[in-house]
């Protein structure tokens, strides 16, 4: 299948095929764009108006946050104010959910190319947006465009982004798992002008709000939009009053050039080269048991990055993302890897970035395939690759290191999708938000951070369990952090967490299953680190629990609850949970970083201490040998580590070969230089592992076991999946440490994860 | 005999004491800080007033009708880490709710740098380790109802368990304890029972809030600070009666007023930031007798900058604080704090020819470059000396000497990289320092719904008659108010003198509309009993109770809540309706008109009522004559100063601010100097003493 550069006949216009922005776009001379700026702004105003520019976009989250009903959009923090220049450059872009950076400027494109003639674009105007083929994620991201005029021109735009509760389709909250196509989800919107000349156009709102569930919270978070961008709108008014248009521009301008400086800064500090990574989605609808692949490669030549999918499963069933949803997840890891340094004011990188994917595949799916679970899955699927592939070009230079970060928790989001009657005798249907809770992946030199949150959304919050309990039906028997649930490794991830939960004060509670990742990791760890739990759905029915309610003594784990067990399927449609039925969700942790064995058993002590690990993963993965208290005993440590690595030798030694370092690929991976040519070496004993050009896999000692062993909490994946799924593990054949793991579908072949260019390679 | 008002406000190196007689006469007095033990720093303290005024300790003591006193002990006790070991209880399965933190970093609205570069952060060091949580069976559920009854058998368990790992305090909190105290309020008696020497607080006591996080959170914080901040109040207190006081130490707690020894050995956390608090409620009296409802109060001091804000001169509260990233539920008067202080940093870039100042700061050490204790980044203070703001050989009332070549020297380096002249760099680090004060206090103003234009600025703290004429200009204040003379300085200790005896008691109960009237007053009135039975607890009289109630509301399924005060703790069938009103009144005010969703339902969730007595106030002396003559004296004589307005240095007067009467008034640009500030007057404003001897400083005045 041709990549999107590869179809020059294809009209890619938001319709048929995913809206591509062209370099030029094709604007109606009706709209005057404002090009005049001072490009010698002194730095004391630009940092006065620098500044009050963040403000402004900051003011504006917030007025939605406060207005904004949902609990969804609210807990999730699933929203995204931002503000772009009169040409759809990103100047600003919130600190929220990170995943509507990729789709703001290109509905603005869209909106500039498609509406500037009819029907205009004039001030007083904002346009509602929602169509995953224009530019938004799914179609619950509802987004709300609004021009900012300056003497008749068009000066800037100010955007905003929100979640809706829900908008329509064959499920309520509109993530719909068993649509074929769109036609089964929720209602879409291209660009459309709700306010007019300052107005709200009524009968254009009253389409929009016919279509969902509430449309009251729906028509309550539409308000929060408009206060968000009229807020923003007058605010960079009154800043262009204080410090006059061209200098106000002049800024925002400087501010994308800062952040094009920046990263240009970056990438000459780093090699050349393709990096590859790929993941799994299980079940694209009900009853599919197979995996379908993720593929993501990047490929670095000079200061340009070009990103694609080559290799990704084709779109099927309701598991896909549209060209702007997968470009969205990848412009989080840009953000955060790349641009946190410059606020993620990314519209500088981005200059310098492509995205080239193939159209028909999962992640960039031709219309009209069914993508309202985008966000939990396919984007999500597509993000982790991101940051692993971003993190390992990042690697070899000493200071950008630190802004390595593993795979977090929620790599997939185990949704509870549930409903009913409440306590209060009213409907309900819910997305169970308690996955946001999450964990941050390890980083290069610390570990994770246990339920951190999600990084792609760096100040999200869950509900209070009081919180969820006072709106619908359930008492929840724990919420609790799960030892071994982050991943192992040097430095290790962050603990994910179980909510497990009962109906209360209703007869019963009617839910679907929408996940993955619960029979192969997605959360995998980097260069070395062990993955994290996957997701799993534990649902006995017909429990004691009354019986533990009579006698006082609750349980504090389902493995404590005796009744009997019902394998949830991963997209397991209208069972019902009557009231001795425990249901129980777990959500992935945070990948680990470098080889456990080099984990200080200082770290494992207090790891053991604070429950974040067991004792049986001490000493299986960690290499720790525990004395009768329970501590680590040091050397013995050390011989025991020593000896595992030995024994994976099995009597050979690579031969070692001494060469000067071209780069550091990884914390035991090196490239090397010597008199016969560039080629891989173990940075702790300088083994040769192969010429440069080649996967210095294929010269590791390699080792298969089942996913099972690469953590305690994974289970295995044949309840899921028909696909056998291997821990492949590969060890330097000097010394036995290891260089790195990978997951795959058995079947697959070894994957090229580092392909240095072949000017390194010569 | 003459009696005294007596404030007390006990910071890490000095302890201040302001005395005030009945006819406003002030006296101050200053002594070192005695971390090993208080105590023995406030006797000194008020030993040096009493000397000050002719009288020795127990004399004093004798007259003293109010003794208020601020505390830093558990602020203290928190940044140093060394709160006690403490154990905590819940609800079996919900153990690590602490830990959870609802699955956040704790770091909404705190420094971007932190949100944005995930590897920098981290969640704060837990409060209490897992080990030290010991989950019992029992539940409540959304009604109240007891879903489980309590296992006492494993309360016991767990409270000897905690005891035995050597803990000295305990916490305690239950899923819904908020609506059913019973399991709670078992198991602390079980606690005092089995392990009686423990430090031991209970949610729905301190904070009967909803939320199990930020409820757990305020107990934890509570048993942390506890047995220090008791052993602290008690000794205090002992040894104050010892030494003969008569009156009952009042302590400066963080909702704006004061509470007795009693209830601060109940419930430390209310004492947590009360120091800046107290700032604000001498503020708020102040502002009364100048007749400035609405006052945004500016603390500037080295390494910060603390803002609060008065609206009908009543402080501006928030329901929910952090400290340490960690949130919990306390009512508090709102104190936002900012990084940006004499000391943050200034850096370039050159490659971007960009300029930034703070968020961090150098702190007092090394601090500034100009005080030659090492820093070699420079920064505002810096920059405000180069600009001839501050005197190199007058700072701090002379007692430090500023090397004004060094700083030069280190602004220079800066403003070569990028290109610009010395004073122009300059003047632009102070100029994006006040821009970012004038940030934060819009930040706590119009996104409030309050206009700044309607407000004056107080301006404390060393820095902030420097910068605040700027940042006002900014923001369109009318006027900015330099509070009088030495008092500016111990505006803590003043504040504490000045406060109300004050109870604020709060109960959650999740009502729908249509509302009933009977469960609505109920609630009110036995919020009102307890507030009449703090009051008559600690003493005070029946007729100087005050009661103030309010209910926060918010639209049904919503989450953001709003808080509606009534006008009685009654409330009859006209003043419900009346309450919806309200409640659309104030949500579009906070939120732009149109907001609000008339018609849609709305909810009731706390219930509230501030219970306080008006303490004795202190009198303020008003000049009975006002000239504006000023004193030849007074201009002590002229210092070359950049002004940003004309972009040029010129010879400006200075002038010595104690010899400046009530009456006088200069137009800049001038500056006026204490030993404690400097207050820089630009070109166009204007800078006037007050009856009161309170500086004014016109932002605007031509």
């Amino acid at each position: 299948m041709p990549r999107i550069s590869e179809m020059t006949d294809v009209d890619f216009n938001g319709i048929e095929n995913p809206y591509v922005p062209p370099k030029e776009l094709r604007i109606s001379p009706k709209l005057r764009l404002h090009k005049q700026w001072d490009e010698n702004v002194d730095p004391v105003t630009y940092e006065v108006v620098r500044h009050n520019l963040w403000q402004i976009n900051e003011e504006h989250g917030a007025t939605i946050q406060r207005l904004s009903g949902s609990p969804v959009a609210m807990y999730a923090l699933d929203l995204n104010p931002s503000i772009l220049t009169e040409d759809a450059e990103f100047v600003y872009f919130g600190p929220y959910m990170q995943y509507m950076s990729g789709v703001t400027d290109t509905q603005v494109k869209w909106t500039m190319e498609f509406r500037s003639d009819n029907p205009g674009i004039n001030e007083g105007d904002m346009f509602i947006a929602n169509d995953p083929w224009v530019g938004a994620a799914h179609q619950q991201d509802v987004m709300l465009l609004c021009p900012v005029f300056w003497e008749g021109e068009l000066f800037c735009w100010v955007t905003n982004c929100l979640h809706q509760y829900d908008i329509g389709g064959i499920t309520p909250g509109s993530f719909c798992p068993s649509a074929e196509s769109v036609y089964e989800e929720g209602i879409m919107l291209p660009p459309l002008k709700i306010i007019e000349n300052y107005e709200i156009r009524r009968d254009i709102e009253a389409v929009y709000l016919r279509a969902s569930r509430k449309p009251q919270l729906v028509a309550l978070d539409f308000r929060a939009q408009v206060a968000g961008n009229t807020t923003a709108r007058d605010r960079v008014l009154e800043l262009i009053k204080r410090y006059g248009a061209s200098t106000v521009k002049g800024v925002m301008k400087r501010v994308i050039d800062n952040s094009e400086k920046s990263y240009l800064e970056k990438m000459a500090r780093l090699p050349d080269g393709e990096w590859h990574d790929r993941t799994y989605i299980e079940a694209c609808r009900p009853g599919d048991r197979r995996t379908h692949r993720v593929v993501l490669g990047m490929r670095k030549e000079g200061t340009k990055l070009t990103f694609f999918n080559d290799g990704s499963a084709p779109q099927e069933g309701a598991m896909n993302a549209t060209y702007s949803g997968w470009r969205g997840s990848i412009m989080v890891a840009i953000n955060e890897l790349l641009c946190w340094d410059q606020y993620f004011a990314c519209g500088g990188a981005l200059r310098h970035v492509e995205f080239d994917p193939t159209p028909g595949t999962l992640n960039c799916a031709n219309f009209p395939a069914s993508v309202s679970t985008a966000p939990i899955q396919s984007m999500e699927i597509s993000l982790y690759p991101a940051y692993n592939v971003i993190s390992k070009m990042i690697y070899p230079d000493a200071e950008l290191r630190r802004d390595i970060m593993c795979i977090g928790g929620t790599s997939q989001w185990p949704a509870t999708l549930f409903r009913g009657i409440d306590q209060w005798g009213e409907r309900y249907g819910y997305l169970l938000v308690d996955p946001i809770g999450g964990a941050i992946g390890a980083f290069s030199m610390a570990d994770g951070i246990n339920t951190g949150g999600q990084a792609r959304t760096p100040i999200c919050q869950l509900p209070n369990i009081e919180h969820t309990e006072q709106s619908f039906p359930v008492l929840f028997l724990y919420r609790k952090e799960l030892p071994d649930s982050g991943g192992a490794g040097q430095y290790r991830g962050g603990l994910s967490a179980e909510s497990c939960f009962i109906p209360h004060n209703t007869d019963f509670i009617t839910q679907d299953t929408l996940s993955s990742g619960n029979a192969t990791p997605t959360s995998p760890g980097m260069m070395g680190g062990y993955p994290s739990t996957t997701n799993a759905y534990t649902f006995l029915r017909e429990t004691n629990i009354f019986e533990s309610i009579q006698q006082r003594t609750m349980p504090g784990d389902t493995s404590e609850i005796s009744g009997r067990e019902e394998v949830l399927q991963l997209r397991q449609e209208n069972f019902q949970q009557h009231a001795a039925d425990v249901y129980a969700v777990r959500w992935t942790g945070g990948g680990g970083f470098g080889d456990p064995f080099d984990r200080a058993p200082a770290d494992i002590e207090k790891d053991l201490e604070d429950y974040a690990i067991t004792p049986e993963a001490a000493r299986s993965i960690y290499g720790a040998v525990l004395d009768t208290q329970g501590n680590v005993d040091i050397e013995a440590t050390a011989a025991e580590r020593a000896r595992i690595r030995r024994s994976r030798l099995n009597g050979g030694a690579g031969k070692t070969r001494a060469g000067e370092l071209v780069f550091q690929a990884s914390p035991l991976l090196d490239a090397r230089r010597d008199g016969q040519g560039n080629y891989w070496a173990c940075g702790k004993c300088s083994a040769d592992l192969g010429p440069l050009n080649d996967n210095y896999k294929h010269h590791c000692i390699r080792e298969d076991n089942p996913v099972s062993s690469s953590n305690p909490l994974i289970g295995d994946p044949a309840r899921y999946i028909d696909d056998a799924v291997s821990f492949r593990q590969f060890f330097c054949t000097g010394c036995g440490a290891l260089i790195d793991n990978e997951i795959a579908v058995s079947s697959d072949g070894l994957l090229h994860d580092v392909v240095p260019a072949l000017s390194m390679c010569e | 005999m003459s009696s005294y008002l007596c404030g007390l406000d006990i910071g890490g190196t000095f302890t201040d004491c302001v005395l005030m007689d009945e006819n406003g006469q002030i006296t101050i007095a200053k002594a070192p800080s005695t971390p090993s033990n208080f105590a023995e720093g406030v006797i000194e303290a008020i030993s040096r007033a009493a000397a000050k005024i002719g009288k020795d300790l127990p004399q004093l003591l004798d007259a003293i009708s109010v003794l208020a006193h601020g505390t830093t002990v558990g602020t203290n006790t928190i940044i140093q880490r060394r709160g006690a070991k403490v154990g905590l209880i819940t609800t079996k399965g919900h153990n690590d709710v602490i830990h959870i933190m609802r699955g956040s970093r704790g770091l909404s609205g705190q420094d971007i740098k932190l949100i944005v570069h995930i590897p920098e952060s981290s969640k704060p060091e837990p409060l209490i380790p897992k080990r030290l949580i010991r989950g019992v069976s029992e539940r409540v559920d959304c009604f109240g109802k007891i879903v489980v009854d309590l296992n006492e058998d494993e309360a016991r368990q767990a409270i000897i368990e905690l005891r035995d790992a050597g803990c000295e305090a305990l916490a305690i909190c239950t899923l819904w304890s908020f609506l059913e105290p019973k399991h709670e309020k078992r198991i602390k008696e079980l606690a005092q029972e089995l392990a009686p020497e423990l430090y031991v607080t209970c949610s729905s006591e301190l904070a009967p809030k909803w939320g199990e996080y930020e409820r757990t959170t305020a107990v934890a914080l509570n048993a942390y600070i506890g047995p220090v901040t008791v052993g602290y109040v008690t000794r205090l207190d002992k040894q104050l009666k010892a030494t003969g006081l008569k009156p009952p130490l009042q302590i400066t707690q963080c909702a704006g007023g004061t509470i007795t020894v009693r209830k601060a050995q109940e419930a430390p956390l209310l004492t947590l930031d009360s120091g800046p608090v107290a700032g604000v409620t001498g503020s708020v009296f102040l502002g009364t007798l100048m007749e400035t409802p609405n006052i945004i109060t500016t603390d500037l001091g080295g390494t910060s900058f603390d803002v609060g804000v008065i609206h009908n001169a009543a402080p501006i509260v928030t329901y929910k604080s952090l400290v340490h990233q960690y949130e919990y539920f306390l009512p508090k008067v709102d104190v936002h704090t900012l990084g940006t202080g004499g000391g943050s940093k200034v850096r370039v870039d050159k490659a971007t020819r960009s300029l930034r100042v703070g968020p961090d700061s150098a702190g007092a050490d090394p601090g500034p470059v100009c005080y030659g204790r090492g820093g070699t980044v420079p920064t505002t203070t810096d920059a405000d000396l180069v600009l001839g703001y501050l005197d190199p050989d007058n700072y701090a009332g002379g007692t430090m000497k500023l090397d004004h070549a060094a700083a030069a020297a280190a602004l220079q380096k800066l403003a070569d990289e990028i290109g610009m002249d010395l004073y122009e760099f300059a003047s632009g680090v102070a100029t994006i320092a006040e821009f970012q004060m004038a940030d934060l206090i819009r930040k706590m103003t119009v996104t409030k719904g309050l206009d700044p234009r309607e407000f004056v600025v107080y301006a404390f703290g060393g820095a902030g008659p420097v910068h605040m004429g700027v940042a006002a200009r900014e923001l369109g204040v009318a006027k900015v108010i330099v509070p009088q003379g030495d008092t500016a300085a111990v505006w803590c200790a003043f504040g504490a003198a000045s406060a109300d005896i004050l109870h604020v008691d709060e109960q959650v109960s999740i009502m729908s509309s249509p509302f009933e009237l009977a469960k609505v007053n109920a609630m009110l009135e036995n919020l009102h009993d307890k507030g009449r039975a703090h009051l008559t607890e600690d003493g005070v009289d029946a007729s100087r109770h005050q009661f103030r109630f309010s209910i926060d509301m918010r639209h049904r399924g919503q989450i953001n809540e709003v808080e509606v005060n009534l006008d009685s703790g009654v409330l009859d069938q006209a003043g419900l309706e009346q309450l919806r009103e309200r409640f659309v009144a104030r949500y579009e005010q906070l939120y732009g008109r149109g907001a609000a969703l008339r018609g849609a339902r709305l909810e009731m969730v706390t219930f509230r009522c501030r219970a306080s007595a008006t303490s004795l106030k202190p009198k303020l002396v008003a000049a009975k004559e006002l000239t504006d003559v000023i004193a030849a004296d007074a201009q002590t004589g002229t210092r070359d100063i950049y002004w940003a307005e004309w972009k040029k240095l010129a010879p400006t007067p200075i002038f010595n601010g104690y010899k400046l009467k009530p009456g006088n008034a200069i137009v800049g640009p001038c500056v006026v100097e204490t030993t404690t500030t400097s207050m820089v007057v630009h070109p166009n404003q204007r800078i006037a003493v007050d009856a009161l001897g309170n500086f004014l400083i016109d932002p605007n005045w031509v």
